[in-house]
């Protein structure tokens, strides 16, 4: 063995080494303090945004009822079965999708279900909605939640979930009115869409009043935070922001009037060999409270909810009777012989009419070369004004309607709010049309000529009215001359119970005539229903005033063209205090305005608790 | 009679560094059961294994066994055998090329009934003592010639040629600080230290052009490491989070989200990533803990080696040094980006059977040195 060389202790390279080891370990703390000290929380915050998710929880949507709280919307449960794709206990490269049908398809045999989940979505869900249950089989009968709950296989996966899901207890009770939801379209809401994960949509209103008032009924969504794993399985719950309850919405409908009205409305005869279709809106008169709207054919708005069979629901909106269609405001019709009234007020507030007017009624009324006929061939003979309302006498609106003229008589309906929205709640109204001369020329590039004048008297010529303002019409005659703006919306209330926004009435203006202007119209309008054409309207003990209209119209059939008559009435009741007033509208009717005027009567006298009183004369009239 | 003795000469070792060596050891045991505890709880044992912290436990009971059998041999006796642990070190890496266990496409273990040894860690040692023992058979002009410096990296280049082939990059480059630190202190010319660097960085090129795919990603990601989070950089980037989210004081042990999520591997987090996993749950004050307590090895590695016996005792001691700290340096520095990611562990720290022997090995040769210095 070689003898240590001396060796000296104090060595200047040990020394460097040392000095370098030193400065080594200096430069990691360095780092190390900038890592985690100065930028922690930036490390924090990467770590959060890659490992914590947020689930939107949607929130339960609020009720409707009707004015005396009768539940007209609500929610109610429905047993679904889910299946958590993360909790399968899928090995490391195994196939989710495999694995998840094969449990589903023990499991539904053992119930009796059928599974019809694609791999597709199977795939699409794990993908993208990891940590949320994937429904199977929706809104299960309580026999089949037992034999759920009491399985004998206990695959990982499967769960029992309760989801909302809106019921209309009243089913097509008001379906127009009241409308129906669908699942929100991620875009629907788009303004809270990037603060969650994982965005369970709402139920959004899709017609009616749960559209109308969607932002109320909705509520405001909840939150839950998790913690998740790279592979997107939560590890870990961090809390739950609840949801808040969608408002409660009070209609001014009033359930009883609206099942009269709909009764009232589903029994009238149509034309033979045709599907009954018609619109009648029952108004507050002294309000512009809506109190019932019908419209038919109607529908079930309980098929929107999910798990109802894609068929129905496409059987509904294919319908070529389009019972989805609301034709108190979306359909929009000329009004015929119920215009006749304003015709009427126009002359006597320009003064070219006055009531002791008389015309002398052959059965027709000439101009130039073109004939005009009445609806009654033989002629009314020597007729007043009064008599002309009453009897419906064409040939004596055509001649002082031509007198009044078409500034006049168009100023005067734009005092009705014809031609414009009538400003309901529900909105997506027609606002129909009021034609004038200016009108005609831009529109269709033609002279007004007389005979549109002529036309016009009669409510024909290129007028355009919904059954919703005709009957503002029928409340503006009731009340002696507001008009008033249509309102369904009673009242809303949040989840606390404040009260967030009350319906009001709303006067849009009022008439320019004089009051014994209008009053002498509404007399006439009283004897139209008491010996005039529109007697099929009277009810024993209640005063009602209004007025018919028929307006026929050709359709082609199997190739052969059918004359079909469009049947109106519009009145009010009791005649000197008035409640309510009425707007009735059946396309295709078996006896001309009779069938609507009946619609009515029936409507006043079950609603006042009196019997109608058939005081129609024996022989068919077609009367107008 | 001579257990007695052998009592007495341990109880003349460097408490100090017993010490700071026990802490490390203690924390590494808690830390591998963080690391490999899941959300789930505890992780399982699998395979019929006992749990990697129970491991992580056997193999210091017996490296301690080892230590204390390193440490009583007179360092000496030890390093008249120098040539043939260098030989038997050589046997294994070119045994381990043939007969390798594969893992993750390379061949670094040998089997040797349930258990697996890595020969790089063998190797590592041996090739320190074999180049400390060449330099401490020459003389202070020889030490000063170019050609000393030429055999001493060619006793280094032949264990880390045949590392480089298993391929175990950070293992084989491990090899050439502990060549030039000891070249250095042995008092070899600075001038021709440098050239050989020089010549190396010229040579780089063609290295890069012989690595493996998964060696280039591995640098590329850490120049880029945004480059592509999602893959190679997956691991730096996590590290990185987890570090850095510990913060100041961490989020208290076992509650290390990046771990317990899984978002750092669970195959890298007992092992490479383990400093990940105590900077995150005990903060800035637990990785100054850590650094504090290899400053303590270190410096005390370095003090043992001034006052080593003789010239052989100061090389090797700082051979040890050199090695312990290139191994720490690489790690700490390669959780937070500092560094490339090499696989080179954490020692006392990191999981593995084969490094916590060598670990031990190289602290007990410390306290051989220590034991066996001159005292005046």
């Amino acid at each position: 063995m070689i003898i240590s060389a001396p060796f000296r202790e104090n060595n200047p390279r040990l020394r460097a080494i040392g000095t370098i080891i030193a400065g080594g370990l200096f430069l990691l703390l360095g780092a190390l303090w900038r890592v985690q000290v100065m930028r922690g929380q930036h490390y924090d915050n990467k770590q959060d945004a890659q490992s914590l998710r947020r689930i939107r929880i949607p929130a339960a949507r609020g009720e409707i009822v009707d004015r005396n709280g009768v539940v007209l919307a609500n929610n109610r449960p429905s047993y679904d079965i889910a299946i958590y794709l993360d909790q399968m206990g899928v090995p490391k490269k195994g196939n989710v999708v495999a694995i998840a049908q094969a449990n589903l398809g023990i499991l539904g045999s053992e119930l009796g279900l059928q599974n019809k989940l694609a791999d597709r979505d199977i795939k699409l869900h794990y993908q993208k909605r990891r940590p949320l249950p994937m429904p199977v089989w929706h809104d299960l009968p309580p026999e089949q939640v037992a034999a759920f709950s009491e399985r004998t296989n206990n695959l990982p996966g499967p769960d029992l979930i309760v989801m909302p899901v809106r019921q209309y207890p009243l089913g097509p009770l008001a379906a127009h009115l009241i409308g129906y939801v669908g699942k929100a379209d991620a875009d629907d809401d788009d303004d809270d869409i990037e603060k969650f994960s994982y965005y369970q949509p709402d139920s959004v209103g899709r017609q009616g009043v749960e559209k109308a008032c969607d932002e109320y009924l909705r509520g405001s969504p909840g939150g839950r935070t998790i913690r998740v794993n790279p592979a997107g399985t939560i590890k870990d719950d961090l809390g739950e922001k609840q949801a808040e309850r969608g408002g409660r919405v009070t209609l001014t409908i009033d359930v009883r009037l609206q099942r009269i009205l709909e009764k009232a409305l589903g029994e009238a005869p149509p034309t033979a060999g045709k599907q009954l279709s018609g619109a009648a809106v029952l108004l507050d008169a002294r309000t512009g409270e809506v109190l019932a709207l019908a419209s038919v054919p109607s529908f079930d708005p309980n098929i929107f909810s999910p798990g109802t069979p894609g068929q129905m629901i496409e059987a509904v909106m294919n319908n070529p009777a389009s019972p989805m269609l609301n034709r108190t405001i979306g359909a929009r019709y000329p009004p015929g012989s119920t215009f006749k009234p304003i015709t009427l007020l126009a002359g006597l507030e320009s003064g070219v009419i006055s009531p002791q007017d008389t015309v002398t009624c052959p059965g027709f009324f000439t101009i130039g070369n073109h004939t005009f006929r009445c609806w009654n061939h033989s002629g009314h003979g020597r007729v007043d004004a009064e008599t002309a309302i009453r009897e419906s006498c064409d040939v004596w609106f055509y001649e002082r309607g031509l007198k009044t003229g078409v500034d006049n008589i168009t100023k005067v309906a734009a005092e009705f709010g014809l031609g414009q929205p009538t400003g309901f709640d529900l909105g997506s109204e027609g606002r129909g049309l009021v034609p004038s001369a200016a009108w005609k020329r831009t529109q269709r590039g033609e002279k007004w000529w007389d005979g549109d004048t002529v036309q016009l008297s009669i409510g024909q010529s290129f007028l355009l009215v919904t059954p919703m303002q005709m009957a503002c019409v029928a409340a503006t005659f009731a009340n002696r001359g507001t008009c008033l703006r249509p309102y369904v919306v009673k009242r809303i209330e949040s989840s606390d119970g404040q009260v967030v926004h009350e319906g009001q009435p709303d006067v849009r203006m009022h008439l320019s005539a004089k009051p014994q202007q209008i009053e002498f119209v509404r007399q006439a309008m009283l004897g139209a229903v008491e010996n005039g054409t529109a007697r099929p309207a009277a009810v024993k003990g209640l005063s009602v005033a209004g007025k018919t209209g028929t307006a026929q119209y050709d359709t082609i059939v199997d190739g052969k063209t059918q004359r079909l008559e469009r049947a109106w009435f519009i009145g009010f009741a009791p005649y000197d205090q008035p409640q309510f007033a009425i707007s009735v509208l059946i396309e295709a009717a078996k006896e001309g305005s009779h069938t609507a005027a009946a619609v009515a009567s029936k409507v006043f006298a079950q609603a006042f608790g009196k019997t109608t009183e058939d005081s129609r004369p024996a022989e068919v009239i077609y009367a107008d | 009679m001579p257990i007695k003795r052998y009592v007495e000469t341990i109880k003349r070792m460097d408490w100090v560094l017993f010490g700071a060596m026990a802490a490390l050891a203690v924390g590494s045991v808690f830390f591998i059961y963080s690391a490999s505890y899941s959300a789930s709880g505890p992780a399982a044992a699998h395979h019929g294994r006992l749990p990697i912290y129970q491991m992580q436990m056997m193999w210091f009971g017996v490296g301690l066994l080892v230590y204390l059998a390193v440490a009583l041999v007179d360092y000496r006796l030890i390093c008249q055998w120098a040539t043939v642990w260098y030989v038997i070190a050589l046997g294994l890496l070119a045994l381990v090329l043939v007969a390798g266990v594969k893992v993750y496409g390379a061949r670094r273990w040998l089997g040797l009934g349930s258990f697996g040894i890595q020969p790089a860690e063998i190797a590592k040692l041996a090739t320190l003592v074999a180049i400390s023992y060449y330099l401490f058979h020459r003389t202070l002009e020889a030490r000063r010639q170019l050609s000393t410096v030429w055999v001493a990296l060619v006793v280094a280049g032949a264990p880390l040629v045949l590392i480089m082939l298993e391929p175990d990059l950070g293992s084989a480059l491990v090899l050439l600080p502990i060549c030039f630190g000891l070249l250095f202190v042995a008092g070899a010319r600075v001038k021709h230290l440098a050239l050989m660097i020089a010549l190396g960085l010229v040579l780089a090129p063609f290295a890069w052009l012989h690595m493996k795919d998964y060696q280039r990603d591995r640098l590329t990601v850490f120049l880029h490491p945004n480059k592509d989070p999602g893959g190679v950089g997956w691991n730096l980037t996590q590290s990185l989070i987890s570090v850095g989210s510990g913060g100041w004081s961490g989020k208290g042990y076992l509650q290390g989200t990046q771990n317990l999520l899984g978002y750092l591997p669970s195959t890298v987090a007992p092992n490479d990533f383990l400093f990940s996993v105590i900077a995150e749950e005990k903060g800035f004050v637990g990785s100054l803990g850590v650094v504090g307590l290899y400053a303590v090895i270190l410096f005390s590695g370095l003090r043992i080696a001034a006052n080593a016996r003789d010239r052989l005792g100061m090389l090797l001691a700082t051979g040890v040094v050199v090695m312990l700290f290139f191994h720490i340096f690489i790690n700490v520095g390669m959780t937070i980006g500092l560094m490339p990611v090499t696989g080179l562990p954490l020692p006392l720290l990191s999981y593995g059977g084969s490094f916590v022997l060598a670990s031990m090995t190289a602290l007990g040769l410390l306290q051989n040195i220590w034991i066996h210095r001159r005292i005046y």
